[in-house]
């Protein structure tokens, strides 16, 4: 099954109970302005709160579990749209309703948001933490901290629980047996996910492994290369990991996870990860010694397809948006295997050419491989006259692209353009939102 | 998507400002500060069939017969309640579950008097 596919059907788990409730809604939830309205502040709240839940299950990270939604990357945008469409519900629930009061009297318009129960009260701590927890998500007031913004984003949990308690308490749509099963259901799927992310995976789900080597490529990127302190992770070329470092002597990022790509061919001894000056974080891993420990969680990300149809492949790659690719051209000369492949290596200058002497050595070993450097200095940005100038086929290959957002936007349109189909072009983003 | 969730956002607590607003200028319009005639559970109780159904609820008196047909479940479901103390049924449903403000609100169109206190 398609990606798209799976996406849709994951939207249409999230739209159910509002299917469900239609069943139960009679002539009388539409016979007038205020019953319309009362109908559609129900409805939203419903389907609010059932968008919540499936966007918590989403969030679950299992390795492997990513891949039929075309990686983790994929994955989050997923339940980023889920999830911004249970905060746009869950904001009209209240407006809805109150305004469906509105038909009665103004005082009842205003004790709908206002009156002194308990229900009513845990819905208003939920919509609050809801706006607490999705500000930065939005960037409401800016862009965030990515750390800030994961503990933020911990308010998700104590704000689903509150809304649940709400539902029961004030439900009134669907009879009583029929509400608990619907919740029950739905509940227990944010559980499992919730359960492995939160237990299973810190527990079991790591790998330890220990820094071998630090290799310096460029002045602002490093090279880990890491051995396995315990079981090896088992992965394929261009999946990334969650990388948590244990050394206090870094400036930024004790304990914290941050998402790397894998440089490495997989069946190499250890893994290698490209780690370019992009944050706090990552800027701290620059001068990080060897010796550290760190946990490994992953793999993430399904960027190269796993069966080959044979099709010539065209790789677009942006500064350290290299490494997937690198990790890839490792496995191909590792295994001795052919490959039709053209590679596009998009840099400022040279200087800033990643890798670049074992690009060419590896090229040079994978039979049907070969690269083109293109340099922005010189250039300009990407053009459609350089990608026909040195993949003059391009029309009749699989692409790949992965760099910074601009770079990635350009080489889709520019493909687009040129004919290639849409279902043939993957990409990678490191940006997550 | 950035754009619309901000713009949903402020549109919301437009919305509670205004509405707010609005509640402040107009004032409360229920009639609760009224003087209202004192009803005893005697006279409550002498109105006790659907066609017509008084009920005492939280202290006050409501003549609900022009109701009765409006309410979403069938009428034998509230007129065991005619002419006696409601609070119970109006809170719970028989569930368990409150009526919703706007059901409360409804309420004060049928207000008919206070419930006299029993020495």
């Amino acid at each position: 099954m398609s990606a798209r596919k799976i996406a849709a059907l994951v939207w249409f788990l999230a739209l159910t109970p509002g299917l469900v409730v239609l069943i139960f809604m009679g002539p009388a939830d539409f016979d007038s302005a205020g019953a319309v309205l009362n109908t559609a502040g129900r409805l939203t709240g419903i389907l609010g709160l059932s968008m919540l839940l499936v966007a918590a299950a989403l969030c679950c990270r299992v390795p492997g579990f990513d891949r039929p939604f075309g990686g983790l990357t994929k994955l989050w945008q997923l339940h980023h749209r889920i999830g911004a469409a249970a905060f746009l519900l869950l904001l009209a629930h209240p407006v809805f309703l109150s305004l469906a009061a509105a038909d009665v009297s103004l005082s009842t318009s205003v004790a709908t948001l206002f009156s002194n129960t308990p229900g009513l009260w845990l819905g208003w701590l939920a919509l609050l933490s809801m706006m607490v927890f999705l500000a930065p998500s939005f960037a409401f007031f800016g862009l965030p901290g990515y750390q800030r913004w994961k503990w933020l984003h911990r308010l998700s949990g104590p704000a689903i629980v509150l809304a649940l308690i709400h539902t029961l308490l004030l439900a009134r749509t669907l009879p009583g047996i029929w509400n608990w099963i619907l919740w029950t259901v739905f509940l227990a799927i944010a559980l499992v996910a919730l359960g492995y992310r939160w237990l299973f995976s810190r527990v079991w789900g790591r790998h330890r492994y220990l820094i071998d080597e630090v290799h310096t490529p460029a002045n602002n990127v490093v090279e880990l290369v890491l051995k396995p302190l315990g079981e090896p992770l088992d992965y394929v070329a261009g999946q990334f990991v969650y990388l948590t470092p244990y050394d206090k002597n870094l400036e930024a990022g004790y304990r914290e996870e941050h998402p790397y790509t894998l440089s490495s061919a997989p069946g190499e001894s250890g893994l290698r990860i490209a780690i370019k000056d992009l944050g706090n974080a990552s800027r701290a891993l620059q001068s990080v010694t060897p010796g550290t420990e760190v946990n490994i969680e992953g793999p993430y990300g399904d960027f190269f397809p796993r069966t080959e149809d044979g099709r010539p492949e065209l790789w677009i790659a942006g500064g350290i948006g290299i490494t997937p690719f690198l990790g890839r051209l490792r496995h191909l000369a590792r295994e001795g295997l052919p490959a039709d492949l053209h590679l596009v290596f998009c840099v400022q200058d040279e200087s800033r050419a990643l890798f670049l002497e074992e690009l060419k050595t590896l090229v040079d070993r994978i039979e049907g491989a070969s690269l083109s450097l293109h340099f922005f200095y010189r250039e300009g940005p990407l053009s459609a006259d350089f990608l026909h100038r040195h993949c003059p086929d391009l029309t009749q290959r699989h692409a790949y692209i992965c760099g910074p957002v601009p770079l990635l936007h350009l080489a889709r349109k520019l493909l687009i353009q040129a004919g290639v189909p849409q279902h043939c072009i993957l990409t990678e983003e490191f940006v997550l939102l | 998507m950035k754009q619309t969730a901000f713009a949903a956002f402020v549109a919301f607590w437009s919305f509670v400002a205004s509405l707010g607003a609005l509640y402040a200028l107009a004032g409360d319009p229920s009639p609760a500060g009224q003087d209202l005639p004192e009803v005893s559970m005697e006279q409550v109780a002498a109105h006790n069939t659907e066609d017509d159904c008084w009920m005492a609820i939280e202290g006050k008196v409501y003549d609900l017969s022009d109701y009765i047909p409006e309410h979403p479940t069938p009428a034998s479901v509230l007129t065991p309640w005619c002419g006696k103390e409601a609070t119970e049924g109006m809170r719970t449903k028989g569930y368990g579950r409150d009526h919703s403000p706007a059901a409360w609100g409804m309420l004060d169109e049928y207000l008919v008097g206070e419930l006299a206190e029993v020495d």
